[in-house]
């Protein structure tokens, strides 16, 4: 009888097995922890993958794809794939982390766009950032503004918080290419249960991020106009 | 073939995103692998598998992406590391940050298995044929896939 390999092994966790060899499988585990331990590991990672992945079968279907389906649509009307493709080869560890803090944000609402390989802010969020003041709240906006300041390499910050679903907060510092995206985190719910004031929300790294930056004091109302004013350079 | 396409698009959403990185990047590969499939319909036969057909396409129009996204590399700037790189703290799902870090870091023919095999449940000769590849070669990178992911899985579990 041939004796127990990984491959087997993986082809018993993988339901590949005919019945007869699954059931000695079964049979030796009952008396082989070693073994029963590596079927236990295998199964764990077929777990946590479907964990990581199967949500998306609950996602709803960006409408721009289920419009291909529709016989009535046109090719003219069809949106062009954005080619937006990271070059992952060339990506150093820290952004990978980076690029799959973004992936997990689940940026269907095109909040970010990647330019070599950094995250910037894109859409509403961009939008926000430019034109929103945080002297002037608004109640039902997607994304609100919490500290404006003045990094010590003298670029303005602002940290955010994303209030639609999935909730995430961040700093975007302004630069030349646009608003870039050095630290993102899932929101922190304030107290009412409800993300009311961005700044209470924002989570231990966003705030330990704005801390090592922060050099002066955050900007007060006017300081934050004159900033809009001048484009935050 | 338009319902099937339609009735498979959430299976189709969740394999591009074991593919490719990010969700626009993923969606925009469904996107590809759509217009693909309408374009060729008349290829299709109704009495084969449609799923597997579209995967086949998927899997197809994902290389030909890498190949391009490799080809345009070349014309970007070295990347500087140093000041422009923060470091990012770990986004929601920390404890599966690990693992999602290791699977982007496999190499595209054993992270193609892992998405068909683990995540999408296609049987090792499914998958074989789908990648072109015997059935030996499929069960080999899946346990090498497995080894090197392994050894990052998060602690929920």
């Amino acid at each position: 009888m041939n004796p127990i390999d990984d491959d087997i092994l993986q082809a018993y966790v993988d339901g590949e097995l005919d019945a007869p060899t699954a059931a000695r499988i079964d049979a030796a585990l009952v008396h082989d922890e070693v073994l029963a331990d590596r079927v236990q590991q295998m199964r764990a990672l077929r777990t946590q993958l479907q964990a990581m992945f199967d949500p998306v079968l609950d996602e709803p279907v960006p409408a721009h794809l289920s419009a291909l389906l529709q016989p009535s649509v046109s090719a003219a009307r069809r949106r062009p794939a954005r080619r937006r493709w990271v070059p992952a080869v060339a990506l150093a560890a820290s952004l990978v982390l980076v690029a799959l803090s973004v992936w997990w944000w689940r940026s269907d609402q095109g909040l970010t766009r990647m330019r070599n390989g950094q995250p910037y802010a894109a859409g509403v969020l961009a939008l926000t950032l430019d034109q929103a003041l945080a002297s002037e709240p608004k109640a039902h906006a997607p994304v609100a503004i919490g500290l404006s300041f003045r990094e010590a390499d003298g670029h303005i910050c602002r940290t955010f918080v994303v209030r639609t679903p999935p909730t995430l907060a961040g700093l975007a510092c302004h630069g030349d290419a646009g608003w870039a995206l050095p630290v993102l985190g899932a929101a922190a719910p304030s107290e009412e249960g409800e993300l009311r004031q961005a700044a209470s929300a924002l989570p231990p790294e966003v705030q330990t991020a704005v801390d090592e930056r922060l050099r002066g004091k955050v900007f007060d109302a006017k300081q934050e106009r004159a900033a809009r004013a001048a484009g935050w350079r | 073939m338009r319902e099937g396409l339609i009735a498979l698009l959430p299976r189709l959403r969740r394999l591009a995103r074991a593919l490719a990185w990010q969700v626009a990047d993923a969606d925009d590969l469904v996107q590809v692998v759509l217009e693909r499939a309408l374009a060729r319909a008349e290829q299709w036969r109704p009495d084969a598998a449609l799923d597997k057909w579209v995967f086949a396409i998927a899997r197809n129009a994902w290389r030909d992406e890498l190949r391009a996204r490799n080809r345009s590399q070349n014309l970007f700037a070295p990347e500087e590391d140093g000041d422009t790189v923060a470091d990012v703290a770990a986004a929601p799902p920390a404890q599966r940050l690990e693992l999602a870090m290791a699977l982007a870091a496999l190499p595209p023919d054993h992270r193609e298995v892992v998405a068909l095999v683990l995540v999408e449940g296609t049987s090792y000769s499914e998958a074989a044929e789908l990648l072109e590849v015997p059935v030996g070669t499929v069960t080999s990178r899946l346990a090498r896939a497995r080894a090197t992911l392994q050894a990052h899985l998060g602690t929920e579990a």
